[in-house]
């Protein structure tokens, strides 16, 4: 309460300072900074506006941030790289030294589910992965970004991870990487030809090894869907609500994918899964660039990578496999105090700047969305990086899905694995199946 | 007649024998398995640390443990919560089942049938239905993220009442007649119970505290849910489940593999040298039902 | 009844009607009257209870239970960058439970306060001496000693136990779920919408996979519970037969799964039985079979292997109570069977198991009843997978009621409906009990074998 009575204050003297403001808007600037909360709307919205053009006008004034703590939750084997980047920022920032900043490491795949449990007690800067965007939104646990930064966010980052960012029309998080995208790995002895995902997979049956492919992902999956034309996107408003759904996974065209699925499902050498780390027998694995290591470790010098290979499908048209390309973004939680938030807004701008993404590039070769870093040399030069490039040309950008949406994917891919949908099934059947999938995946957005 | 009732026995022996043996065997393999695994090395230049199919490393290494010892994690602090966790809930759990089963056991008084009924009818509810609850109320004291281990004990603790049915029915053997007896010369209820009831329960306060210290070693689900985004008050389970789930954790099953056996070892020695109490106590437990 | 209910409200009309002016002021004033007559302990004892009564309404549970029947109004807003949170749902509702729970208790107090001195009145007025301040306090360690024992143990489980299972059961008619999450958003009062929805059978409804996993959950528990208890019967007989050696040693080797935490041997074995794991991959080395056997996708394979999986965890349980059992049955019994002939299979037959079952009806019970409930064995060796295009709202194939929950609380915070289901198991192991408990041998007959 002190600290909000301080701030208060602050942001009162701050705000009778600007000459350039009218007597009346100081006073409702004056109120609202008091946090005096009336009945009345337009009061509120009236004063909210002119609060905010005050406090953006007046923040390269603003000496003295306050105290507090601020916590970071990022994945673990960036703690000590973040706690390093925030420690140079810190020493850079003497106006923000006020403030504890401590990093935990909550993997981007848990941080939604618990900032969602108690908003509260969770971090106050997060990374996440960008399909839990719209859940994180419409659970208040995200803050739009600040409009300090929003234009240069949106001009320094490539455009697929704007869009991922983005819910509703509005900026909510600080695009990180690019790279959450899907392609080859092979092993060299094994695979002959990666470009023919038949060919693989015989290679593969040949030499006895696996091939691994996440089918029972809505991530991976999409890889046959939209290879063969079919859409599955979502539309919606500012709040994170689902308003529309353009699915058309019910089409001859889905049927073809959904075969192609069946008969990889069906190879002795298919396994499912997309860990590295987790993997035996490898002799290829669809799979990202934060397993770069570990699949160089699998193959020594056997490692190579390419974009996803084509395949026949069963009306004997060739396709090539397409997928998301996905982001992980930096999120800010709404804060009760402005001047945390700006803090908090500051921090996360730099972590998420060229330079950082360089430098964690380097570090632990998470490839950057930032346009002139994908530009450097170093990246340019990595393999990996270069098959997920290859293969971008081919994907769809990985929109704002509804969390149902994934669980309803990996039953349909658990049905195919586990013998529900079988290769001898009619036509007929297939798409029942994935009629009952679009009416579902429909049915998310009201 | 005689030998061939012998033979007979000696053959039945040998198959019985052989069962116990291949018995042993599937029961054992797990763990032999584990601490094979644990002592197969991450680092890439000697093997290859995440999932392989075979079982015995190629090289036998002690990195596993050398990695838990390191400080790269906060394992030791992990460890060290579990144990205050454990130890805790132990000794204040026994106190509060020995003292709720006492009174059940000896006195009578209005209520009592009500109270067992309506605990028997409360423990029919599922567990996790009250997670999110207990997190808030834990949190109005303080006890979540950096509180969590105290919080952790606080709820184990604060429902262990519950469970006095097999100490009451510990209590319920020993003869009333002896209580009568100490209070004709004059013993208070407190007297007794403490001089005369507690001395002749032994059995069921090792089995009671046992039971209660090797509950937290297993605890993830509800810890998870207390102690998120605070690494420092995880506890082993919490953590370590981490390195087997989530993908930001690959190629550590052989140090969740070494991690497990550190775990293992200590608990598993206590309950070796008390295992004749719980046996007592479970046994003594399923008769009463 | 209405007799019994007459009598407790006796003192209150008695204490308005004929009580002297110091029982009348303890209607308002607690303790007052006992503090005059000098009974100090208890008459500030009062006096507190209601000081804090007061203290706790005013400044803590007044604001929050005059807010539960709308669970609050004020929404959340952006004052600026920064935002202002409105009323808090959530908050609302636990301290509104936890208020009306207070207010309750208070009334309580109050009424045994009235009964005190009435009491206190009627010994004074047929000449007796009041219990001293000494005497009140020693017999807290005597003649009210379960007072003493209990006080701490009840009030435990009453603020951890009780209030958050009434809270729960209030959610479960709100609709408290990922669209309505406090702080940011309200959510409200919604009838029985939760409990329509469960049981509605349409495409919308969830009644065919709450159905499922329904039986699933039974029929796990009748394995899980049966399997293991003949199994681990058997062991026991195995172990001590006569003539077998090193009977500690086996029984050691079996304990080793109780002793060791589960999530290290459970999260062991999943691995083990994976699609890629070491299993199917020496039996692939070995060329026994082409593919990967399918542990843990083929959902009726899964559901095996799970099953076979708690044998694993369950026998070695059994075979110790068994063990000790088995000790108590007579020797002579068996000997005179032996004289006439009987078999070892007839022997157990009609000896053994007869007696087992009866000894351990309650105890198997119990343990369907834990079997229900068993997360550990299911959450750390498949958490419910796989999944199916067929099951509504993320329920997998091997899916427990309380790993659904779990999952609805945890990955979904579907609050309500978690609380729907959580009320659904309450059920349905209150009726199971209810029913077998009443036609236990054991409870009918309490003197056969004994």
């Amino acid at each position: 309460m002190k600290k909000k009575i301080l701030a208060s204050i602050l942001a009162a003297t701050m705000v009778l300072g600007l000459t350039a403001c009218g007597a009346q808007e100081v006073t409702d600037a004056a109120n609202t900074a008091a946090d005096v909360v009336t009945d009345n709307a337009d009061t509120i919205a009236d004063a909210a506006n002119t609060a905010a053009d005050a406090v953006a006008d007046a923040a390269a004034e603003i000496t003295d941030y306050g105290t507090g703590e601020i916590k970071v939750w990022v994945a673990d084997n960036v703690v000590d790289f973040t706690n390093n980047q925030i420690k140079t920022f810190m020493d850079a920032n003497p106006q923000f030294a006020g403030y504890t900043v401590t990093v935990e490491a909550v993997g981007e795949g848990d941080a939604a589910s618990q900032m969602i449990t108690d908003v509260q007690a969770g971090a106050d800067i997060y990374a996440f992965a960008q399909d839990q965007i719209a859940r994180l939104v419409s659970a208040g646990a995200l803050e739009v970004v600040n409009p300090l930064y929003e234009a240069d966010v949106k001009a320094n980052n490539d455009a697929g991870s704007i869009a991922a960012a983005t819910v509703g029309g509005q900026l909510y998080a600080y695009p990180l990487t690019s790279d959450n995208g899907y392609f080859l790995y092979y092993d060299k002895s094994v695979v002959t030809d990666p470009s023919s995902l038949e060919k693989i997979v015989a290679d593969c049956e040949a030499a006895g090894k696996n091939f691994y492919m996440e089918i029972n992902s809505g991530w991976y999956q999409t890889a046959f869907f939209f290879a063969t034309g079919c859409d599955l996107s979502y539309e919606t408003d500012d709040q994170g609500n689902f308003t529309k759904a353009n699915v058309s996974y019910a089409s001859d065209n889905g049927v073809v994918a959904l075969r192609e699925m069946i008969e990889l499902n069906g190879s002795k050498a298919f396994q499912n899964g997309s860990a590295a780390g987790e993997a035996t027998n490898v002799g290829a694995i669809v799979d990202g660039t934060w397993d770069k290591d570990t699949v160089k470790e699998l193959f020594g010098d056997n490692y190579a990578c390419a974009k996803l290979p084509s395949f026949e499908g069963a009306d004997g048209k060739t396709y090539q496999m397409s997928g998301f390309g996905g982001f992980k973004l930096l999120g800010v939680k709404p804060q009760e105090d402005d001047l945390k938030l700006e803090v908090c807004d500051a921090i996360a701008n730099y972590l998420a700047g060229e330079e950082v993404q360089l430098a964690r590039f380097n570090e632990v070769g998470w490839g950057p969305s930032n346009v002139a870093a994908q530009g450097s040399s170093e990246v340019k030069a990595d393999e990996a990086l270069a098959a997920l490039g290859e293969q971008l040309a081919f994907t769809v950008p990985q929109g704002q899905y509804p969390a149902d949406y994934w669980t309803l994917a990996t039953g349909l891919g658990d049905s195919v694995r586990n013998g529900e949908i079988l290769a001898t099934s009619s036509d007929d059947d297939l798409m029942a199946v994935l009629q009952k999938f679009q009416d579902t995946c429909v049915g998310y957005a009201q | 007649m005689n030998t061939s009732y012998k033979k007979k026995r000696a053959a039945g022996n040998a198959v019985a024998y052989i069962a116990l043996v291949i018995i042993s065997i599937i029961w054992l393999f797990p763990f032999i398995g584990l601490v094979l695994q644990s002592f197969r090395s991450y680092d890439p230049a000697v093997e290859y640390g995440g999932m392989v199919d075979y079982l015995v490393p190629k090289h036998f290494s002690l990195d596993n443990y050398r990695f838990l010892f390191s400080g790269q994690t906060n394992f030791l602090r992990w460890y060290l919560n579990t144990i205050i966790i454990a130890v805790f809930v132990a000794i204040f759990q026994t106190i509060i089942i020995l003292c709720v089963s006492y009174a059940l056991s000896r006195m009578r008084f209005t209520g009592r049938t009500f109270l067992m009924r309506f605990w028997l009818i409360l423990g029919m509810f599922p567990g996790f239905l009250t997670m999110i609850c207990l997190y808030f109320l834990l949190k109005q004291f303080g006890l979540t993220q950096a509180g969590a281990v105290p919080g952790l004990i606080l709820v184990s603790v604060a429902s262990s009442g519950m469970g006095y049915y097999v100490c009451k029915g510990y209590f319920d053997t020993i003869p009333k007649a002896l209580d009568e007896a100490a209070r004709i010369d004059g013993a208070t209820r407190a007297r007794v119970f403490f001089t005369m009831t507690i001395p002749m329960s032994k059995p069921i306060i090792i089995y009671t505290a046992l039971v209660a210290f090797m509950a937290p070693w297993c605890d993830y689900v509800f810890a998870s849910y207390v102690a998120f985004g605070h690494d420092e008050s995880y506890n082993v389970a919490v953590a370590m489940t981490r390195w087997v789930w989530t993908n930001d954790y690959q190629g550590y099953f052989t140090r969740f593999c070494a991690g497990g056996i550190l775990v293992a070892i200590p608990v598993t020695i206590l309950f070796m040298c008390l295992q004749k109490y719980y046996v007592e106590g479970v046994t003594g437990g399923a008769v009463k039902g | 009844m209405g007799d019994s209910i007459k009598k407790v409200l006796s003192p209150i009309g008695e204490a308005v009607t004929k009580g002297d002016w110091k029982t009348k002021v303890s209607l308002l004033i607690l303790g007052f009257g006992q503090l005059l007559r000098g009974q100090i302990l208890k008459g500030l004892a009062f006096l507190a209870l209601e000081a804090a009564f007061i203290w706790y309404i005013a400044d803590f549970g007044g604001k929050y239970v005059i807010k539960l029947s709308t669970l609050g109004t004020v929404a959340t807003q952006k004052v600026g960058r920064k935002t202002v949170y409105g009323d808090n749902s959530f908050l609302i509702l636990l301290f509104g439970v936890l208020t009306a729970f207070v207010i309750m208790a208070f009334i309580l107090v109050w009424y045994l306060n009235i009964r005190d001195n009435m009491e206190a009145e009627r010994l004074l007025k047929a000449g007796k001496r009041l219990p001293s301040n000494k005497e009140v306090f020693a017999s807290l360690f005597d003649k009210n000693f379960d007072k003493t024992l209990l006080a701490l143990p009840v009030t435990g489980i009453f603020v951890f136990t009780v209030l958050p299972i009434v809270f729960m059961i209030c959610v479960a008619f709100t609709n408290y779920d990922k669209n309505h999450q406090a702080p940011t958003n309200l959510f409200t009062w919604v009838g029985f919408q939760n409990f329509e929805k469960l049981l509605s059978f349409g495409s919308s409804g969830i009644g065919r996979t709450f159905v499922q996993v329904l039986v699933w959950t039974l029929v796990w528990a009748f394995f899980a519970t049966f399997i293991d208890y003949f199994l681990g019967l058997a062991v026991a007989i195995l172990i001590n037969k006569k003539g077998i050696k090193l009977k500690k040693l086996w029984r050691t080797i079996l304990v080793l799964t109780i002793a060791v935490p589960q999530f290290v041997s459970l999260l062991y074995i999943m691995k083990l039985f994976a699609n890629d794991g070491l299993i199917n991959g020496y039996l692939m080395k070995w060329g026994w079979i082409n593919s990967p056997i399918q542990f843990w996708v083929d959902p009726m394979l899964a559901r095996i292997t799970i099953i076979v999986v708690n044998i694993w965890i369950g026998i070695p349980y059994l075979m110790l109570i068994a063990t000790g059992l088995l000790m108590n049955i007579p020797e002579d019994l068996y000997e005179s069977a032996r004289i006439d002939g009987a078999t070892g299979w007839q022997m157990f037959r009609n000896i053994t198991l007869p007696y087992m079952l009866f000894v351990t009806g309650p105890f198997l019970l119990t343990q369907f009843i834990n079997n229900l409930n068993n997360f550990n064995v299911i959450y750390l060796l498949t958490q419910g997978k796989p999944l199916s295009v067929n099951l509504a709202e993320n329920a997998g194939s091997t899916d427990l009621l309380v790993t659904w929950l779990y999952k609805m609380t945890v990955t979904d915070t579907n609050y309500s409906m978690a609380a729907v289901i959580g009320i659904m198991v309450f059920i349905i192991t209150a009726v199971v009990s209810l029913v077998v408990y009443n036609a236990l041998p054991s409870v009918k007959d309490e003197e056969g074998f004994q």
